[in-house]
């Protein structure tokens, strides 16, 4: 018999265990763990992130008919709703965003499951009536139930909502019943900051209950990156140092800080925002071992591995000398004049908060020791666009160095997280006629044309695997403390050293600063044009 | 008799040999549309009428499904051997942007002439590509080895089969013969996939679950042509639950079980026309009702379970109505399925009566 991490049920042979009773029509059907139906207690419920992407995709796993029946959804936060009044705003987004339309049935049925629960997040009341709340949901569904609580709220509250659960014993697990928790970004600040919430969190849960959510793990093309590596035999062996001459990841992004999100960009700064979490994911999957399985623990250990053997930038001159800061000044992004980023709404006008960043980062592992990764992330540059990009070493200049032009670039291997998620492959090629010339060539391969079905949104597989107890595609306690670890240096170069690197400027619109290009320009490289 | 009906709709009519040179002269012509293809996917008709119908449902089914299209319609009455062919393209917005073409080469082969259906399959083929065939109707004499060894997916529809333990004698020795490397599709199983689900989803309800050791009825409703679709669905609950096959009624739509706890079991297909075409399945205990239904037409299940102090309703996706919608979305769940062979000898025993 063997026990499902996180879950109070076992597989005894056939069909699966809850308490003495089982239930063998799951056995064989779906090629996945099973989720199992909850209660999810949203914290932050009036919040943006719960009206578009939370309920929409709980709403979406609906329709395709993998979310439990018999699910439950509790909002809880400060503002004075009632559940009709909450539910009315919910039907709204999930009509504008929804990613399958909008089905009346469906909304329906999963509407009559929603309810709103008002409280302040610092009291303890609140959260003594939220059990009572749960404890009569559950003898309405005929027992004890599982309870998935997700905490959206502002980050300063995280402490208070964690501390409260305890308190009133809505942590604790019950007999053939489970209570886990799903943690928003951001996970901290710094080292410190990330080290007390995950006291704070674990004090409350324990670590099989507790799912740090990163939502660009849930992403179809992120979770490709593994396919790609571990189910093609053409990669993977030239998957090292000596094929590979180096990797960039960029995340670009066109928009500024409209909607008012310089309020928070400001205090975080792309480093913090993107690189700590996102970013630091994907090369994590991207140069980690093969794991020696796929349980959640078995990907993550080989994850952490590669976290932890980045090279710390830990001086001022080593930050300097690999990585690069900057923020836009005003410029031009299709067709339209946008403002610097110290104009920018709530942003501090002598802000010293970066809006790019491009790090060298160097893996001392046996794979990887001498190939670099680059990583770039920053707001108003020419285009929204992610994507990983590997590039292979120059072949042997012995044959075709006499030919006209030579041999162009090196091969380059481009995973595009979004938009327009695909691989592409650019080879060289023989032009047509009496002449050898060669020209690169590109294969691609876009989701969208190949599968005209679109992808799940993030969210609902994450979701979903919460509900199955599976912590695969979120991050694990020393995985995120590992990675604060390589940022809190870099951090603390910038803010706290006598002699600071500088802040470079570049135009919005354009690709970063030319500092960002020098990194890469004296090493004989240069960044990617997407 | 040859077959006389409208070609309209099927494209540009080509020579045979010319089909190559034709495709390309076809992309060459438009710049701006991508050409994309997954598999080949090759659909089968005895039924020459049933071409254009294809064609029409190609045109839908591409929208999800990039692939090169063969369409292929027998007209095995026709005097004389001949064979006519055409190609047109599909193109569908992919996100509002893109155009998104697919290939289609359809063929009607009329007279007999040896070996001309698999040899037709042989010369079109996209390489490397997975090969779906979809064979419409009952299987006849042109399902043979060379043909079916080349197949990496077979679709079929074992509901409209007149002898369907035939059919099935068919298939078990073509999977034999390829030793299991053809993934059988029999869409009568996948037309009952949201009501497993289901089903399955609802067993994970606590009361529900207590309630599954004490189960002594199952009701399924369903059309009179739905029998090998309301037998495979009732031989997955018995195979799930390890009940033993005792009895059947000669009519085939009552049998008894015996659970593992020792309880009987009777199980009830009962016919409704006026219905979905898998209308409903209910298993009743003492004090506990599961069901699962469906009314003609509408886009959703019914989930319910019943029990004095406790009722559950939730609504869900239902499976598509027709047959090219349950061929998409089988292939969107790809997989060798792997449950349907493991209930196949049950169903077969239900369906023969043997025990």
């Amino acid at each position: 018999m063997s026990q499902i991490p996180g879950s109070a049920i076992a597989i005894r042979g056939k069909g699966w265990q809850l308490g003495a009773v089982s239930n063998p029509f799951r056995e064989d059907l779906v090629s996945r763990n099973r989720p199992e139906a909850c209660t999810v207690v949203i914290f932050g419920a009036t919040g943006d992130l719960t009206h578009r992407k939370l309920v929409p995709a709980l709403y979406n796993l609906a329709v395709d008919g993998e979310l439990p029946p018999g699910v439950q959804i509790l909002g809880f936060a400060r503002r004075d709703w009632t559940d009709d009044f909450f539910r009315e705003g919910l039907e709204k987004l999930n009509r504008e965003v929804s990613r399958t339309g909008h089905d009346e049935e469906i909304w329906a049925s999963l509407s009559a499951s929603i309810q709103y629960h008002q409280s302040e997040f610092q009291d303890e009341a609140g959260y003594q009536s939220l059990a009572e709340r749960l404890d009569a949901i559950d003898a309405e569904r005929g027992g004890k139930g599982n309870r998935l609580f997700y905490i959206a709220s502002a980050p300063e509250f995280f402490d208070d909502i964690l501390l409260n659960l305890k308190k009133v014993g809505l942590s604790d697990e019950r007999e053939g019943c489970w209570s886990r928790v799903i943690v928003e970004k951001p996970f901290g600040t710094t080292l410190a900051t990330a080290q007390h919430l995950n006291s704070v969190v674990n004090g409350t849960f324990e670590e099989k209950d507790t799912y740090r959510i990163d939502h660009y793990l849930g992403k179809e093309t992120a979770q490709n990156i593994m396919v790609l590596r571990f189910a093609n035999a053409i990669f993977e062996p030239m998957w090292n140092k000596q094929f590979i001459d180096h990797v960039q990841i960029t995340c670009a992004e066109h928009l500024g800080m409209e909607g008012g999100r310089g309020g928070y960009y400001d205090k975080a700064g792309a480093l913090r925002d993107m690189v700590q979490n996102h970013l630091l994911q994907l090369l994590s999957l991207v140069a980690m071992e093969p794991p020696t399985d796929l349980s959640a623990d078995g990907v993550r250990d080989e994850k952490v591995k590669v976290i932890r053997s980045l090279r710390q930038w830990d001086t001022p001159e080593l930050v300097a000398e690999n990585v690069t800061r900057g923020q836009y000044t005003s410029g031009n992004i299709n067709g339209k004049e946008v403002p610097g980023y110290r104009e920018e709404d709530r942003v501090d006008p002598e802000s010293e908060t970066e809006a790019f960043v491009a790090v060298r980062c160097m893996i001392d592992t046996w794979r990887w020791t001498g190939v670099p990764f680059y990583v770039r992330v920053g707001k108003r540059l020419p285009k929204k666009a992610t994507e990983i990009s590997i590039h292979f070493k120059e072949v042997p200049s012995v044959l075709f160095n006499a030919s006209p032009g030579g041999v162009p670039d090196g091969n380059v291997l481009v995973i595009r997280i979004q938009p327009d998620e695909g691989i592409s492959l650019r080879i060289n090629s023989k032009l047509p006629g009496t002449t050898l010339r060669m020209e690169p060539v590109k294969m691609d391969f876009h989701y969208a044309s190949s599968f005209g079905k679109s992808s799940p949104e993030a969210y609902e597989r994450l979701l979903l695997d919460a509900m199955a107890g599976d912590a695969t595609l979120f991050a694990r306690r020393d995985e995120v403390e590992e990675a604060w670890r390589f940022i809190d240096h870099i951090e603390r170069a910038w803010h706290e050293s006598d002699d600071p690197p500088p802040m470079a400027e570049f135009p919005a619109g354009s690709w970063g600063p030319k500092e960002a290009d020098e990194m890469l320009k004296g090493e004989g490289r240069k960044w990617r044009r997407l | 008799m040859s077959a006389t009906f409208s070609t309209e709709g099927l494209g540009v009519p080509v020579e045979v040999a010319a089909i190559d040179g034709e495709l390309k002269k076809l992309w060459e012509a438009d710049d701006a549309s991508t050409n994309a293809s997954l598999m080949n996917f090759l659909v089968y008709t005895e039924e020459p009428d049933k071409l254009v119908a294809n064609s029409e449902m190609i045109q839908e089914f591409t929208r999800e499904n990039a692939c090169r299209a063969v369409l292929i319609a027998m007209d095995r009455k026709a005097p004389e051997p001949s064979v006519k062919a055409w190609i047109t393209a599909h193109c569908h917005l992919a996100h509002g942007r893109k155009s998104i073409c697919s290939e289609q080469i359809s063929f009607l082969l009329s007279g007999y002439s040896f070996g001309r259906l698999r040899n037709t399959v042989f010369a079109h083929l996209n390489s490397d590509l997975p090969l779906v065939f979809w064979w419409q109707g009952e299987i006849s004499d042109l399902f043979e080895e060379r043909l079916y060894s080349i197949l990496d997916r077979f679709v079929f529809d074992s509901s409209v089969w007149s002898d369907p333990a035939a059919g099935f004698a068919k298939i078990t020795e073509a999977r034999e013969q390829t030793r299991d490397h053809m993934v059988t599709q029999d869409l009568a199983w996948t037309r009952s996939y949201h009501f497993r689900l289901a089903l399955a989803g609802l067993f994970d309800d606590p009361v529900a679950s207590r309630a599954f050791p004490d189960l002594e009825k199952v009701t399924i409703v369903a059309q009179k042509n739905q029998r090998t679709t309301a037998l495979l669905l009732l031989a997955w609950v018995a195979e799930q639950a390890s009940w033993k096959t005792v009895t059947s009624n000669k009519s085939g739509d009552v049998f008894e079980f015996d659970s593992k706890g020792g309880r009987k079991v009777t199980a009830e297909i009962e016919w409704d026309d006026s219905g979905a075409p898998l209308g409903s399945i209910t298993l009743a205990a003492p004090d506990c009702e599961v069901a699962v239904s469906r009314l003609r037409g509408n886009k959703h299940l019914n989930q319910s379970i019943r029990t004095e102090g406790h009722k559950l309703d939730v609504s869900g996706p239902a499976d598509a109505d027709d047959s090219s919608g349950l061929v998409a979305d089988q292939l969107s769940r790809g997989g060798k399925n792997s449950l349907f062979l493991r209930v196949l000898p049950r169903f077969l025993e239900l369906l023969g009566g043997r025990h």
